[in-house]
């Protein structure tokens, strides 16, 4: 293993746009929600939209799966932009373009608005041609809003049009403008339609009235409309927009709906989660066949005949279906929805030299982004074919750098479909069996049964106690303790004290980053100061301290207590923000430590050198700790601390532990209130000895 | 390693009184791996004496710094070097006495004061707990004793033991202090060789412990590279 890498959080690594989600969770617990927004904004101007829809691949790579279950990082992303509704209005400025080139954008899906928000932010001028009437793209039409409220895809939309990008709808490249006309207007012109049309199937009685195109259906049921779908459905296909076809049936009143498809239920392409909230929903799944006939009678769909699947790909795993053709079943119909796969709508090539490719898709270099002609290029799934919505962002992403390298250079730049980061190792056997297990914080949704009686969205996001709680669950990869190994004299006791067993010792100190669970017991007992931690940095406290004390402050009469708290008891963050006012007014500058455990006997003595008179240490409930020992440690560290103070003369009960009760809100004001009378009274007595 | 403890703060802190600017020096040492004397323990000292002077209304000025070593020239150069250039006036070592001698000679005028007793060349008995292993008497005989120190590990450094005051393989001075020669007995039944007991060994020569005087190791190799180096390096300026 290369140690000079840089290893990353396998959530960062996995996610297409790289966000890094574990940044965005130690944003959260330290309560800069705002600080979270705009990290997320950075990486994914549709952070609206991925907080609720988003496959999630950062959930899947999270490696507290082997613990218990991964961190709810959607969730938690969605509860970030919940809240700071008003300071995401608040953030958005225009961009002053600095650039003379305009470029032209065909489409305003995911892909084409996030590479016309890149744009505008390096300064051009971009003009995004969307033939609908609203911006969105699929999100925005076929997306169903119990999954996605439209008000919640236009705030990222909102975002992105007040950069200063022009938006012209109603207006469809190839027919009310062409796309020699932009290329001649656009220094450069980016493709990204999408793949906006349903593949239909050619099998007997395909024309009967009553059989549907998933997308248009779709379409039309967003719009407000769509065609009642009769008491039975079958939906055919095992994809997502399949699932979403079927939902939506049953919110129009089909009582019965069932979903057929080829491949075996655990090879149906649709995500999973959303498999089980359709089964929630009453719907049937029918897997393994594939359709034989459309049944009807006087030209209306009655039902459909369904022969028996018994490979979906061929040896080569490409998509080669075989059939037991002897083997059928019929299932009776009123309407028959084709949801099989989706198709570009080329209109836009129309009297234009760039050509289409394979697939019905365009020509297209997946390197360059480059279509056939110079200075046409696309992105998005009308190249890349079907993809999730926060992979449309990344070739978004991709494809504004590829547009501006053009402008500045003239030349095309390579970039790899993918870029792939290193991330830290898997977690350990060993490891795993000494981390505590908490559970995951689910929302519930309501029953299936209430959820079909309308569109209104099935989950809600979660409360501000609940998204800490959460949050609190994350491992916090790569930001684990390190070692200086100039200063490291191999004394062994890092490896006497890890309660993860993490640390080893040859010459030097190390600490595997896959194993280290960040909790920084080591830390506070090295005795060459030769272990720091990434994660609030073992510097943090005195900055800390020179932030919120003042001179003033201690020469006052009053009490002055610095009280570090555990970060993890906090279920808001009434506590979180502090300033120097605060302090002067309540006599309590509150330091909050991920796990007080982790304080060191010059932490604990830091703020009488600030002049404070007291300290009160508040750490979590009872048998809450996450880390295994830290209570323990942290009262022999107390203990050593009041030792000091007492050898120089000073009450070493001037230093409280106090244990949290239920949450920082309910009990801790009552103990920094107990502190302050007991200092008083030790104040007191103390002046009289000195007299 | 040399194993040695920290004093009272109320000591130490005596040793520095009407000081104004002092420097609290550890030692990347044994000190730090005794857990006595490395950065942290520099950053508790410093940190004590601070509030102290606080408390007191003191003016006093607590500097800190930790070296690799105290007892090496080189190492010691950046602490002369500061001493000068900050208008240090006293130093606090917490390094084993090697390392507040060697600063001593080097201050000319400042003052150096012990921070820690030196207590004595152990090991980890287990974490936390340091024992003594070895005198250093300049004269080892671990070699007829099993590899157990009977100057070090008996109380009366006794050289044909075990001594009357032994019950139950402890010393009388303590019943948490091990016999010496109890060790020594069974360590060498198991090795198979107690018969070798039976010789008495004569009367010693203390004079190679400190007994004789303050004693030195010269390495004639390394010392004629360095007079060396010297010279080459005064002919070329």
């Amino acid at each position: 293993m290369d140690i000079d890498v840089e290893r990353e959080a396998p959530c960062l690594v996995a996610c297409p746009v790289h966000t890094d989600t574990r940044l965005m969770v130690e944003h959260i617990l330290e309560g800069r929600y705002e600080d979270a927004l705009d990290l997320l904004l950075e990486a994914n101007p549709f952070t609206s939209v991925c907080g609720r829809i988003c496959h999630h691949p950062c959930e899947e790579s999270c490696r507290r799966v082997k613990v218990d279950a991964p961190l709810g990082l959607r969730q938690l992303k969605r509860f970030v932009v919940e809240a700071t509704t008003d300071y995401r209005l608040r953030r958005r400025t225009p961009i002053e373009r600095t650039r003379r080139e305009k470029v032209a954008v065909v489409g305003a899906g995911p892909a084409g608005l996030t590479a016309a928000h890149d744009l505008v932010r390096a300064g051009f001028g971009v003009t995004v041609f969307e033939a609908g009437p609203e911006p969105g793209g699929m999100l925005g039409t076929t997306i169903p809003r119990y999954r996605l409220p439209y008000e919640v895809l236009r705030e990222d939309i909102d975002d992105i049009l007040a950069l200063g990008v022009e938006l012209r709808t109603e207006c469809a490249v190839g027919r009310d403008i062409s796309l020699e006309e932009l290329r001649r207007e656009f220094s450069a012109t980016l493709i990204a339609t999408g793949l906006s049309e349903s593949r239909t199937l050619g099998v007997p009685g395909i024309d009967s009235h009553g059989v549907l195109l998933a997308l248009p259906l779709l379409r039309a049921i967003l719009a407000g409309g769509g065609a009642p779908l009769g008491e039975r459905a079958v939906v055919i296909g095992g994809g997502n927009v399949a699932i979403d076809v079927a939902r939506c049936a049953r919110r129009l009143g089909a009582a019965e709906v069932t979903m057929a498809c080829l491949e075996a239920r655990e090879e149906m392409p649709a995500w999973e989660w959303e498999t089980e909230e359709a089964l929630e929903e009453g719907i049937e799944l029918a897997p393994s066949w594939g359709p034989k006939a459309v049944l009807s009678a006087e030209g209306r769909v009655t039902g459909v005949e369904l022969k028996q699947c018994v490979r979906v790909f061929d040896e080569e795993g490409k998509f080669n279906p075989a059939f037991d053709e002897a083997e059928t079943t019929t299932l009776a119909a009123d309407s028959v929805v084709l949801a099989i796969g989706q198709a570009a709508d080329l209109t836009c090539l129309k009297g234009s030299s760039v050509k289409a490719g394979p697939g019905g898709r365009l020509e297209y270099d997946a390197e360059t982004m480059g279509t056939s002609e110079r200075g046409v290029f696309a992105c998005g799934e009308v190249s890349t074919g079907p993809g999730a919505a926060v992979e449309a962002v990344a070739d978004g992403h991709r494809a504004a750098r590829a547009i501006a390298h053009f402008l500045d250079t003239g030349e095309v730049l390579k970039q790899p479909p993918r870029e792939e980061l290193p991330a830290i190792g898997e977690l350990p056997e060993e490891t795993v069996e000494l981390i505590k297990a908490r559970p995951r914080v689910e929302v519930a949704r309501a029953p299936g049964e209430t959820r079909v009686e309308d569109f209104s969205e099935i989950e809600r996001g979660f409360t501000e106690a609940e998204a800490r709680a959460e949050a609190q669950r994350c491992m916090a990869c790569t930001t684990g303790a390190f070692v200086d190994e100039e200063r490291c004299v191999g004394c062994l006791t890092c490896v006497r004290i890890c309660p993860f067993g993490v640390a080893t010792v040859t010459k030097t100190a190390a600490m595997p980053e896959e194993k280290c669970q960040a909790c920084g017991l080591c830390a506070a007992v090295c005795p060459a100061a030769a272990i720091a931690l990434k994660r609030y940095g073992t510097e943090r406290i005195e900055e800390d301290l020179k932030r919120l004390l003042s001179e003033a402050d201690a020469s006052s009469s009053s009490v002055l207590i610095v009280s570090f708290c555990c970060l993890f008891e906090t279920t808001s963050r009434k506590f979180l923000d502090e300033n120097r006012e605060e302090v002067a007014e309540t006599g309590v500058a509150r330091v909050l430590v991920p796990c007080v455990g982790r304080l060191s006997v010059p932490d604990i003595l830091a703020p009488f050198e600030h002049g404070a008179d007291g300290v009160c240490i508040i750490a979590c409930a009872e048998g809450e700790c996450l880390y295994p020992t830290a209570e323990e440690r942290l009262g022999a560290r107390v203990e050593q601390a009041r030792r000091v103070l007492e050898e120089i003369g000073l009450h070493g009960d001037r230093i409280a532990l106090w244990r949290t009760q239920e949450s920082a809100e309910v009990s801790w004001t009552a103990f920094w209130e107990m502190s302050r009378r007991h200092l008083a009274l030790i104040k007191a007595e103390e002046q009289k000895e000195a007299q | 390693m040399i194993v040695a403890e920290r004093k009272p703060l109320d000591e130490i802190k005596r040793f520095i009184e009407g000081f104004e600017r002092v420097l609290v020096v550890g030692c990347g040492g044994c000190a730090t791996v005794c857990l006595a004397g490395g950065e942290a323990e520099v950053k508790i000292v410093g940190s004590a004496l601070r509030i102290a002077a606080r408390k007191e209304g003191r003016r006093q000025e607590v500097l800190e710094d930790c070296v690799t070593r105290q007892c090496e020239p080189e190492f010691v150069e950046q602490i002369l070097v500061r001493v000068k250039e900050e208008g240090v006036t006293a130093l606090l070592s917490l390094a084993c006495g090697v390392g507040v001698n060697f600063l001593a000679e080097r201050l000319g005028d400042i003052p150096v004061f012990p921070g820690l007793n030196t207590k004595f060349f152990g090991a980890t008995a287990e974490p936390g707990v340091w024992v003594e292993m070895c005198a250093g008497c300049g004269n080892c005989m671990l070699h007829l004793t099993g590899g157990i120190c009977p100057v070090a590990r008996c109380s009366k450094s006794l050289l044909n033991g075990p001594c009357g005051g032994s019950t139950d393989g402890k010393c009388e001075i303590s019943p948490d202090v091990d016999c010496g020669w109890a060790l020594i007995v069974e360590r060498m039944k198991r090795l198979g060789t107690l018969d070798q007991l039976a010789e008495i060994t004569p009367a010693r020569d203390w004079s190679s412990s400190p007994h004789g005087g303050p004693r030195r190791v010269v390495r004639e190799d390394l010392r004629e590279l360095a007079a060396e180096a010297e010279e080459n390096s005064a002919a070329a300026s």
